[in-house]
């Protein structure tokens, strides 16, 4: 009798271990024919692409569940649910994440697949955001880059035409009101468009060099700067509001120009400033020099999660929804840019302003370096560049900290040139 | 032979409780004592994202021990490994200037509330409402009002004339503006704790020394403030321990901003956030505050034992 409790109670003790250390394991055996679809578009544009992964789960007899993620959260989910391998089947993953995921093997390689034969009808920049190491692991969904969009009537009234060159945005200030003039985010990702426009990048993945604080760089930095110094421009200081600070002048009509992504126009038609949609002109972001001025490609494709359940599914989700006839239902109701070189020869495509205003920016935008770190540039560029932009810092020292941050915890086998 | 007998003897008379008492011992060295040595271990790794060992991708660990140079990267006060020696400071003046703060305001509302006011109860939650409000609502809110452009703290501000700072910038107004919401946030335990404390002091003390002509200072300084001592030496403590660890409303409001990053923040922006998963640097930190912390628990509790408190 006191055996058999004391025995009852190792029992119920290992028990508790067991459960705490349970979990895990899995295989890929067979296809469960449920497909969970992680959309980090937002609620713009989610209902559009849910509306079509449904479509296409019904034609292809398998079942899908979108479920929206928030973006600036969904790397960090997808990462810890890979990792423990629980998670959605098909993800929508930003270009930057794809080398990143592919390196840690939370997405499936795809070579031999469907989806890696059938590249011939992509754009080549966004196709290369697929490819690690020779492999393919994911399709492109969208692409995307930065433009500058301006209220036409604002400038009408003023007298100017869109500005070419950070010179001509301070020379035209004073018609459009000093600070109203242009709204600088002070995120990172917005300060490429003046980087890549002063001939600067942030690492040479080639030469596996860090060039993040060169004199291109240091004299981009000091652009934006100069801006807001000879009150041609305004900008939120504080990085947490700094783009919804943004949104709210420009829809409101309280700043003539923003420079932006496509993804942002359907905030902004619902703006006061633009109840006629015609108001919005899109021109390609300024440089340093006219006709020079370019912006990062931007974007997202489709992977598949290593350890998925529902592989053959998956795929067949991915094929039909970056189908030619999927890309341009996107493009046409959301004036998003596809990644199929033959959607833009549709009529309705054509007909989209956004996507024809878009479509030589993105032809001119230029590559940001593949790699798996290139998601991880972003952080300790954000703080110098707000505190370079606050005035707290000259932008040499910020981008010196900047380049030592990156040899000592993103590229540790990068030299710093 | 004998010591069988004897061994058989104990179990006979105690293994009951040692049946109790083996379940707690096995579940805290499973959830508590396994982690924590683990994380120790990982210190003197290099291990991160990429070489940890993953049986749900099939992947052996490929980490290898680095000696002690996490500890030396972080203590030698690099800005790439979190400027540790500056986000101490921070993190110390985060701590003690929001528990400052906590008690006093919380004593005062509690001895307002002690009184034989109209509408008492209806105060009293009102003044716990900044507790019951989920912490990410109330951050969010905060971060809304402390908005440099549209916010109603700036508007306000603007309105009588006063400057108006950039709350959530690159300056330390950003750690001002968080420790307002801290602070915000902590009263209303401090307030019930110390109210309940207040209630459990005898009224004819306070009888007593009126009678002996005890000025209403000398009534609080005499006859309060040590009624109090046993609270408020565990609230202070608790206080203390959460706000050095307080993660969440520096996060939620000013994000991975080195103006506002204490230790647990950087800890966190190292192991979760966009940069490189490097689980290393963050244990070390996460070793390095639970050290910060036992030395200050051992240096209170010698302090309170002086005082004659047993704790």
């Amino acid at each position: 009798m006191r055996r058999t409790t004391l025995v009852t109670a190792v029992a119920a003790a290992s028990a508790l271990v067991l459960t705490a250390c349970g979990g895990g394991g899995g295989s890929d055996a067979g296809d469960s024919g449920e497909v969970t679809f992680w959309d980090t578009s937002g609620p713009n544009e989610s209902p559009v692409f849910s509306r079509l992964a449904q479509d296409c789960a019904t034609k292809g007899g398998y079942k899908v569940k979108t479920e929206t993620v928030a973006f600036d959260q969904a790397l960090n989910n997808y990462r810890t649910a890979a990792q423990g391998g629980q998670g959605p089947d098909v993800f929508r993953a930003e270009v930057a994440w794809v080398p990143q995921l592919a390196k840690l093997g939370y997405v499936v390689d795809l070579t031999g697949t469907e989806l890696a034969n059938d590249t011939a009808d992509f754009l080549e920049t966004p196709l290369g955001s697929t490819k690690f190491e020779g492999k393919t692991y994911g399709v492109p969904q969208v692409t995307d880059s930065l433009a500058l969009f301006y209220n036409k009537k604002l400038l009408a009234d003023a007298g100017v035409e869109p500005p070419k060159t950070w010179d001509e945005v301070k020379a035209v200030a004073a018609k459009l009101g000093g600070e109203k003039t242009i709204f600088i985010n002070n995120d990172a990702y917005y300060a490429l468009p003046f980087i890549y426009g002063a001939g600067g990048d942030l690492v040479d993945a080639d030469a596996k060099k860090i060039v993040v604080n060169s004199p291109e760089n240091v004299e981009a930095l000091e652009t934006a700067k100069g801006l807001l110094d000879a009150k041609a421009a305004t900008t939120a200081l504080d990085p947490a509001n700094s783009y919804n600070n943004m949104q709210a002048a420009f829809t409101s009509g309280e700043v003539a120009m923003v420079v932006n992504g496509p993804w942002s126009v359907a905030d902004y038609l619902k703006g006061t400033a633009f109840t006629d949609a015609a108001n919005l002109g899109i021109a390609p972001v300024p440089g340093t020099t006219a006709g020079e001025g370019t912006a990062p490609v931007g974007g997202h494709d489709y992977v598949i999660r290593q350890g998925t359940k529902a592989k053959d599914s998956a795929v067949k989700l991915i094929a039909c929804l970056s189908s030619v006839e999927s890309q341009v239902t996107v493009a046409k109701e959301l004036g998003l840019l596809p990644t199929r070189k033959s959607a833009y020869d549709n009529a309705d495509v054509k007909a989209n302003a956004v996507v024809s205003a878009f479509e030589p920016v993105v032809a001119a935008a230029h590559p940001r370096a593949w790699i798996p770190e290139g998601g991880q540039l972003f952080d300790p560029l954000k703080i110098a560049y707000a505190d370079v932009l606050a005035g707290k810092k000259d932008a040499k020292t910020a981008l010196d900290e900047v380049a030592k941050t990156y040899k000592d915890t993103v590229v540790p086998d990068y030299t710093v040139g | 032979m004998r010591r069988e007998t004897s061994v058989r003897r104990f179990l006979d008379r105690h293994w009951y409780a040692y049946a109790m008492v083996l379940p707690v011992v096995v579940v805290i060295a499973v959830l508590v004592l396994f982690p924590l040595a683990q994380g120790v271990f990982f210190t003197f790794t290099n291990i991160n994202e990429g070489n940890i060992a993953n049986p749900v991708l099939d992947r052996p660990a490929t980490y290898v021990s680095v000696g002690l140079d996490n500890y030396l990267n972080i203590l030698s006060g690099d800005a790439s490994y979190g400027a540790f020696w500056g986000t101490l400071v921070r993190t110390l003046i985060w701590t003690f200037g929001c528990v400052f703060f906590h008690y006093t305001i919380g004593l005062g509302l509690a001895l307002l509330l002690n009184r034989q006011v109209r509408g008492r109860a209806v105060y009293r939650v009102l003044l716990i409402l900044p507790w019951a409000v989920p912490a990410f609502i109330s951050a969010f809110a905060w971060k809304y009002m402390f908005n440099a452009q549209y916010g109603i703290i700036n508007q306000a501000l603007r309105a009588v004339g006063l400057p108006d700072p950039v709350w959530l910038g690159q300056s330390d107004w950003a750690l001002v503006a968080v420790m307002i919401v801290n602070i915000w946030l902590g009263v209303p335990f401090m307030m019930v704790a110390l109210l309940g404390g207040l209630q459990s002091i005898p009224g004819d003390l306070y009888e007593a020394a009126e009678v002996d002509g005890a000025t209403p200072w000398q009534r609080f300084r005499h006859v309060t403030l040590p009624g109090l001592q046993s609270v408020s030496s565990t609230v202070v403590l608790l206080g203390i321990i959460w706000t050095f660890n307080m993660f969440a409303i520096i996060y939620l409001i000013t994000g991975p901003n080195p103006n506002t990053r204490i230790l647990v923040t950087y800890a966190f922006e190292r192991f979760f956030s966009g940069a490189s998963r490097d689980f290393a640097v963050a244990s070390t930190y996460g070793v390095l505050i639970l050290s910060v912390l036992l030395v200050f628990a051992g240096v209170y509790r010698r302090a309170l034992r002086k005082q004659g408190e047993v704790w």
